[in-house]
């Protein structure tokens, strides 16, 4: 398989210590395209809450910038333990931490410090990993493990924190002493087997529930984390939005449609009609559908398409829901619930945009302002590539 | 009466239509008068494509069989219906 078709998808799912605001454990994930790499770290903070949140973010924060500048893994380690600052209660500043450093095509690194040792699968099978083992003088019950590994298309690379190896802890039968690696391993490799292309969004996140039914009550007694990256074949998405700007155009146009290996979304009346004229495939919009959709108009369906949305409204809607850190107070239309759902499951986003002007949009008497097109597919690309860490294209037609 | 062929309404659900009330008609269904109810059937349009033309008035508009209506309502659209119905009813 050539590079430039596996994506990575990288994706960590939380859930907080009962009781807590924020996660005291901590992730962040870079691309560095020009390069091929891709970093990833998660840290466990000590303790949970505020405290452990702030000891895992400043410890995330620090080794992706010491990784992305090939810093010496031993130096950054101490760099990190220094700065920490010292916890009131233990009188120890701690955190744990798991660098990834994946070079596609190459070489790539794991640099680990006292969390569950990742787990590196290919073809459901748990590779075994040599690691190297490094221990600072200034720190000498710390230790830190080197990891050298070459990763391919279908691999998955799965780090969790002792949320998960740990749960169940204490409860009588198989997981007295926790679910252990072993136990969420067993775990992985039957939910693999079960779905072998799951999303690394999807798996980590059955990777946490799963973790926490073990304890008791089903409650979170630490933090718990999963982080799944996993290469595979991109799931490529096309969205058409917006007339061509020659009428000439239009058949194309439709014929991305047709020839468009992945998912379809038609986002604009005008769109849908000029796709369905030329691919001969009529629109079905089920208008009792109105007053279930919320505030925009409903999903409606072509045969070979996706989703069919309305234009502008809809794309605002969804590219401000999806800028926004926490989730608008506002109920979510069904149409906005599933282009954003087929946003989140694609890796490769093709946005076409039409750059015919409807004047109608521009009438001053309507009741809302309509953004200009061109402008809310900007900020949807941005948002998705920024925030959704997904690869998205844009080009006007 | 299940053989004469039915009255198509089509409700816009595109951009402007749709800010500028169409969503009201989804009601239209419910509050056709007895003589109407089977005479007619209702749907749901992706674009009318009339808005930015200047032959026609404001939107939303509603397609019924050939004719457009502007500043469409549940009441003004089940009037044009019922003109038709007395005309005999015609498609056209």
């Amino acid at each position: 398989m050539a590079e430039n078709d596996v994506f990575v998808e990288m994706e960590c799912f939380q859930l907080c210590h009962d009781g807590e605001e924020v996660c005291g454990d901590d992730f962040l994930f870079e691309r560095l395209e020009g390069e091929n790499r891709h970093l990833a770290v998660l840290s466990d903070g000590l303790g949970s809450g505020i405290k452990a949140n702030l000891l895992a973010c400043m410890t995330t924060t620090m080794a992706l910038e010491f990784i992305r500048s090939d810093m010496d893994v031993m130096l950054s380690a101490e760099t990190i333990m220094d700065t920490l600052p010292v916890c009131e209660v233990r009188k120890i500043s701690y955190a744990t931490f798991t660098v990834f450093d994946l070079q596609i095509g190459g070489k790539s690194r794991i640099i680990e410090m006292d969390n569950p040792p990742f787990i590196h699968l290919r073809n459901g099978k748990d590779l075994k990993v040599s690691r190297q083992a490094m221990t600072s003088e200034r720190w000498p019950d710390r230790r830190v493990q080197l990891s050298e590994i070459y990763a391919v298309a279908g691999d998955r690379l799965i780090v969790f924190s002792d949320g998960v190896a740990q749960a169940g802890l204490g409860q009588p039968g198989k997981y007295k002493f926790g679910w252990r690696r072993e136990g969420a391993l067993e775990f992985i490799q039957e939910t693999i087997a079960a779905d072998p292309a799951i999303s690394a969004r999807d798996l980590s996140q059955k990777v946490v529930y799963a973790a926490r039914s073990r304890n008791k009550d089903n409650r979170c007694i630490d933090d718990i984390s999963c982080m799944v990256i996993y290469l595979r074949k991109p799931r490529k998405l096309l969205l058409l939005t917006g007339p061509p700007f020659r009428a000439e155009s239009d058949a194309a146009y439709a014929d991305l449609v047709r020839n468009f290996d992945g998912k379809v979304i038609l986002s604009g009346g005008t769109t849908a009609n000029i796709v369905s004229r030329e691919l001969q495939r009529p629109i079905d919009v089920d208008m009792k559908l109105v007053m279930k959709a919320g505030s925009l108009p409903p999903p409606a369906r072509m045969q070979g398409v996706d989703l069919v949305t309305e234009g502008i409204l809809t794309l605002t809607d969804v590219t401000q829901r999806l800028e926004a850190d926490t989730p608008l107070d506002t109920p979510v239309p069904l149409v906005s619930k599933e282009m954003i759902e087929l946003f989140r499951q694609s890796d490769e986003i093709e946005l076409v945009v039409g750059t015919k002007v409807n004047e109608a949009h521009q009438d001053p008497s309507l009741p809302v302002d309509l953004e200009i097109r061109r402008n809310i597919v900007r900020r949807l690309k941005n948002v998705l590539e920024t925030k959704y860490r997904k690869r998205v294209l844009m080009r006007f037609f | 009466m299940s053989d004469v062929k039915k009255i198509k309404v089509e409700i816009c659900l595109g951009t402007t239509c749709y800010v500028l009330g169409s969503f009201r008609l989804s009601s239209l269904e419910e509050q056709l008068p007895p003589n109407l109810k089977d005479r007619v059937e209702v749907v749901g349009c992706a674009c009318l494509e009339v808005c930015h033309d200047r032959n026609y008035g404001n939107a939303p508009f509603v397609r019924i069989g050939e004719r457009i209506v502007d500043n469409a309502t549940v009441e003004k659209v089940i009037e044009v219906l019922q003109e038709m119905v007395a005309a005999g009813g015609s498609n056209e």
